[in-house]
């Protein structure tokens, strides 16, 4: 029972109050929150699309033959989809948590700890779509430059894709943000997890395991999902069985990391 | 005589084989100043936090307005106010904005939210600092900005956990005027301090608690009375019959002798007075009525700990 109120709990309102103060945080701040992820799909594009893409033959995607740039620029959406919830309900998240004690404001009022956590997915979620839009500019530019060659149409499916990942990845990394002594342990999600997920799902280069086990494996990544689901989408105009993939692989995530971050995050602020 | 706003009865709490609160029983009335004291580690946090509904009671009963907490938790958590001794404020935003942000937290929304958020800036002298970053307040007015933010939504019932520590003299006067004023206006407060002249100047009622149990309860001079009697007698480290008096009162019954810094200090009744007057007449000593501190160190002793 407990846990259905747990999940329940993203209807809220009392979530949507938490989402809503760290929005207004965030417009508070939108211009030192939009320009650094303004400026890291440039930098992508011109490091490894124009760069190191010179040196890269044409890829065979599904059938068609596309350049690097074009193959990394649904892998950007995948990796900023991925990263900004995931770093967002790491770091910022536990800010508010232990430094700040934003956490034990809200909860001395009528929010209950579920709606804490679910606000804390949400935003990360929308902070992901946000980011991705802001990709999603970055790749129309380079199309028109003739960098990358995308079907336009499909970007503003993007951020869309990333809210429903997003929310997997933050629910993922709240449970991280519940059990870290310190801040600088943080090393261990961002580097142990963090880096290695978001460049072996077919973000950057494709990856493709001999083994039957680990190919089953990636199929239940949600990274990799979101990449081949915006890669589909943004060379054949198709997701194939990738938009599928996507929602099961983040309701499989979802579901089980959003009630072990309510048990441990009860445990932490609470002390229950 | 006002029935309880909040109402907990036999509530218990363990961690694991340790029994944190143990059946404590506890009121507080609109309009009155529940004064919760013990000494670290006593239960008062854990109380506190069941109170809140942090942590549920393992056994036992909380009412606000007559009703179970348990089945009417969205609308007791409306009737609550809370102040953490941490400070919990949003340094995000600004004074005001820290009002109403914490507002947006419950519901029913509060009425006329900005003549409110207006009323309690000036009420607890903020108006100059409303568009200011909290970062810019002292200790004292980022606690009454705490204490402002928790009655934003108009709680029946106000938790005060170490509204003072760490605040300067005049600070602290501040705060007792605001707190007294909040009870005029017919808040029912629940108050946690270590100062014990705090606790005795604000509380209508005292609830001291040892290893989770209820020591002593009732009005504060009640409470003194019953542990302490009628006087307390200060025997300076100098004076050569310091010892020779201890030994006479204990030969009289006296339980109490606690030694403060080399002082002897020793609640005493009336008649004792007069026979250690009569008996000791050349001896120097100070005689003061009885206060918390001293209900403090003997209940300490009572249980074991040493001063």
């Amino acid at each position: 029972m407990s846990a259905v109120r747990s999940l329940t709990a993203v209807a809220n309102w009392r979530s949507w109050a938490v989402f809503r103060r760290n929005a207004l945080v965030y417009l508070r701040n939108w211009r030192t929150a939009v320009i650094p992820p303004a400026m890291e799909p440039v930098i992508f594009f011109l490091a490894f699309g124009i760069g190191f893409g010179g040196f890269i033959e044409d890829l065979d995607y599904r059938g068609t033959m596309i350049n690097y740039a074009t193959y990394i620029a649904p892998g950007l959406i995948a990796y900023t989809g991925f990263g900004t919830p995931y770093y967002e309900a790491l770091y910022s998240a536990y800010v508010r948590m232990f430094y700040q004690k934003t956490w034990d404001g809200i909860l001395a009022t009528q929010v209950e700890l579920p709606s804490v956590v679910w606000g804390e997915i949400l935003w990360g979620a929308v902070r992901g779509m946000v980011n991705i839009s802001i990709v999603a500019l970055v790749i129309t530019v380079f199309d028109l430059l003739g960098v990358v060659d995308v079907r336009l149409e499909f970007l503003v499916f993007m951020p869309m894709l990333g809210f429903i990942a997003g929310c997997a990845f933050a629910s993922f990394a709240l449970i991280f943000t519940a059990v870290v002594p310190a801040i600088d342990h943080m090393n261990y999600p961002v580097f142990l997890i963090g880096w290695p997920v978001s460049l072996v799902s077919n973000t950057f280069f494709p990856v493709e395991p001999q083994s039957a086990a680990l190919r089953a494996l990636m199929q239940l990544n949600p990274v990799y999902q979101l990449a081949e689901c915006a890669r589909g989408l943004l060379v054949l105009g198709n997701p194939g069985s990738h938009l599928l993939g996507l929602l099961g692989s983040t309701a499989l995530f979802l579901v089980p990391c959003t009630l072990l971050s309510v048990r441990l995050t009860r445990r932490r602020v609470l002390g229950d | 005589m006002t029935t309880a706003i909040l109402e907990a009865r036999d509530l218990t709490k363990s961690y694991g084989n340790r029994v944190v609160v143990d059946h404590l029983d506890l009121s507080c009335r609109r309009g009155t100043v529940l004064g919760l004291l013990g000494p670290n580690g006593a239960g008062k946090t854990t109380t506190l936090r069941m109170l809140y509904g942090f942590v549920p009671p393992d056994e036992g009963t909380i009412y606000y307005g007559g009703r179970r907490f348990s089945e009417n938790r969205a609308e007791a958590k409306r009737m609550i106010g809370v102040s953490t001794q941490d400070d919990s404020l949003d340094y995000d935003f600004t004074v005001a904005q820290n009002l109403l942000i914490y507002a947006s937290y419950f519901r029913p929304r509060v009425e006329n939210l900005e003549g409110r958020v207006a009323e309690l800036l000036e009420h607890f002298d903020l108006t100059p600092y409303a568009d200011a970053s909290p970062h810019v307040l002292s200790g004292g007015y980022v606690r009454r900005l705490l204490i402002a933010r928790s009655i934003v939504h108009r709680p029946s019932v106000l938790f005060l956990d170490e509204p003072t520590t760490g605040l300067d003299p005049s600070a602290r006067l501040d705060v007792w005027e605001l707190i007294d004023g909040m009870r005029a206006d017919g808040l029912g407060i629940v108050l946690t301090t270590h100062y014990m002249d705090e606790a005795e100047r604000l509380s209508d009622e005292l609830l001291v608690i040892h290893e989770g149990r209820d020591v002593v309860h009732g009005e504060p001079h009640r409470v003194i009375d019953s542990v302490l009697g009628d006087h307390v007698i200060i025997v300076p480290r100098a004076e050569p019959a310091r010892e020779a008096i201890a030994a006479w009162l204990r030969d009289r019954g006296a339980e109490q002798v606690a030694t403060v810094l080399g002082e002897l200090r020793v609640p005493v009744s009336k008649e004792d007075l007069a026979a250690l007057t009569a008996r000791f007449g050349e001896a120097t000593w100070q005689v003061r009525p009885p206060n918390l501190d001293d209900l403090f160190i003997a209940l300490a002793r009572r249980n074991g700990r040493s001063t």
